[in-house]
């Protein structure tokens, strides 16, 4: 481990001042000595201003995780992990949502690759990403409900569609509905 | 609209397609005007998978993410963990893991770069370069077992050393593998047939390639610096002597010699990581799992790979995202084809060397 964990005083003074918090700040490096430097946001309303620090400092947007703190199927705890890099270093920031109402501004306008991240967090853990340009299903149909990350599908169900009548009868209805 | 414009579909399983995705190209004639792309038929729902499963089970179920990849993510996935548990690894395993991925790299570019030539008709050529390719091929069949999942990578280093015998084998075949690929460069580099067809075509100025992030070959082909072995080195590519190739033509050759001058710093990788290779233990023991949340990223052949762990204290992470390099360049595609003609939708396509399997997990 290094002594000394590099980063940019600027955009660490800039994110802190958005964070709150116990442990809101935490700098860490890995074996190799590449520093990562990790934040806690107060609220969804700073995650465009931190988004704005890091698109003034030239960062790149790598990632956005989305995280259910509850870790079950009844409780929903929902947070988003935004990782960036300017090169070599990474900041990553994290924000709680709240749990009723899960609700995200988009960065999509100030950095153009969150666009399928954002449809991501949509279809896996339904959460509404406001300002979203084009907020369409990626990956999975239009049929299947949101919140698919979270939801435990009997295997025998989930076999339906494979091998069953269902799926003939999925077909021939699409079908007649064209004609 | 005019009566000459019109919608074309192409896919989601097509011939010039390795994987099945959708594209909805609307045309003018013989010109693309625009792409709009659907995919999502190969997600496998893998990341709730890797909730299901122990972190060492995770590192078998990562390795099949991909297949030309594969390596990369067993990989990443292992840095991730060890990052979150606070676990250094060996010195032999930081070589050995850079062995196995450098292999798996050469393999990968030379797979595209064939498709590439199958792409263009140049049907012998095609067979050549999977010829040699069949060296590395060989070389991961003798050395790890297998000719695709390697299986090297475990959490805290390898799972397994490789002996002088091994090694000496490996550099044995360096030597008749690299005159075979600089007469491939060469015909890449001149051949009329080729340079007419991909020099100039799928341009993807570095302002679009900033702008949506792309990684890899395609970002180093519009001359963007970026290559997490160089940027943030990690294993052993801190100890070694490489470069960072880069190209400024931003079309589909340039991203091809890319690929083809990074085989070459790959095979002064490998021979230089089995001289300095130190001797001693392969993997450190797993300490006890701590709640803590991680990130690491490498560079897969097709660019960056980067993973997110938060561990709870069990042995199930509480949660594992990645997210591959095609991600971000499967965008890129709306700017590449653009103005390309119908006739080289596929080989616009084949140049971000994409992957569809991993993108959608």
């Amino acid at each position: 481990m290094q002594d000394v964990i590099t980063g940019d005083a600027g955009i660490i003074d800039a994110l802190s001042a958005l964070c709150g918090g116990d442990d809101a700040v935490c700098h860490k490096a890995d074996q190799y000595g590449n520093a990562s430097h990790w934040f806690r946001l107060t609220g969804t309303d700073k995650v465009v201003p931190a988004a704005t620090v890091l698109k003034k400092a030239g960062a790149r947007l790598i990632m956005i995780s989305s995280y259910d703190k509850s870790g079950g199927l009844t409780g929903f705890e929902p947070e988003l992990c935004y990782h960036f890099e300017v090169p070599g270093v990474i900041y990553s920031f994290t924000v709680a949502l709240d749990a009723t109402n899960p609700a995200v501004p988009s960065i999509t306008p100030l950095f153009a690759n969150a666009d399928w991240h954002e449809r991501e967090l949509r279809e896996l853990l339904s959460i509404k990403v406001e300002g979203h340009p084009n907020p369409n299903r990626l990956f999975l149909d239009e049929t299947l409900d949101a919140g698919k990350l979270r939801s435990a599908v009997p295997l025998s169900v989930a076999m339906n569609g494979a091998n069953s009548t269902d799926l003939w009868e999925t077909i021939l209805g699409a079908k007649e509905k064209q004609a | 609209m005019s009566t000459n414009t019109f919608h074309m579909p192409l896919g989601p399983v097509h011939v010039a397609l390795e994987e099945p995705v959708y594209f909805n190209i609307t045309c003018e004639g013989e010109s693309v005007k625009s792409v709009e792309l659907t995919s999502g038929h190969v997600h496998r729902g893998m990341e709730q998978l890797a909730l299901r499963r122990n972190l060492v089970k995770n590192v078998t179920l990562t390795e099949r993410v991909c297949s030309l990849c594969s390596n990369s993510h067993s990989f990443t996935y292992s840095m991730v963990v060890e990052n979150a548990l606070g676990l250094v690894i060996p010195d032999r395993a930081r070589y050995l893991r850079v062995v196995a991925e450098e292999v798996k790299r050469i393999a990968s570019h030379l797979f595209n770069m064939a498709i590439q030539a199958h792409l263009t008709g140049f049907a012998t050529f095609f067979m050549q370069i999977m010829e040699t390719r069949e060296i590395m091929q060989d070389v991961k069949e003798t050395v790890y077992g297998n000719r695709m999942n390697l299986a090297s990578n475990c959490i805290g280093g390898v799972k397994f050393d490789l002996s002088q015998d091994k090694l000496a084998y490996l550099l044995k075949q360096l030597d008749v593998f690299e005159p075979q690929v600089e007469e491939i460069r060469e015909i890449f580099a001149t051949n009329g047939t080729i340079l007419n067809r991909t020099r100039g075509l799928g341009i993807l100025p570095p302002e679009d390639a900033t702008a949506l992030g792309v990684a890899g070959p395609v970002a180093r082909g519009s001359g963007l610096p970026m290559d997490c072995r160089k940027n943030s080195p990690y294993a052993a590519y801190g100890d070694l002597d490489f470069d960072m190739i880069t190209e400024t033509g931003c079309c589909a050759h340039s991203r091809t010699m890319v690929r083809l001058n990074e085989i070459f710093e790959s095979i002064k990788m490998l021979r230089q990581a089995v001289a300095q290779m130190p001797d001693g233990p392969v993997h450190a023991p797993m300490p006890g799992i701590p709640v803590a949340e991680a990130f690491a990223h490498s560079e897969a052949p097709r660019g960056e790979v980067a993973y997110y762990i938060r561990t709870d204290g069990t042995e199930t992470p509480a949660r594992l995202k990645w997210r591959v390099p095609s991600y971000m360049n499967w965008k890129a595609l709306s700017v590449m084809m653009r103005g390309a003609q119908i006739a080289d939708i596929a080989l616009v396509v084949n140049s971000i060397d994409p992957c569809v399997s991993c993108t959608e997990r």
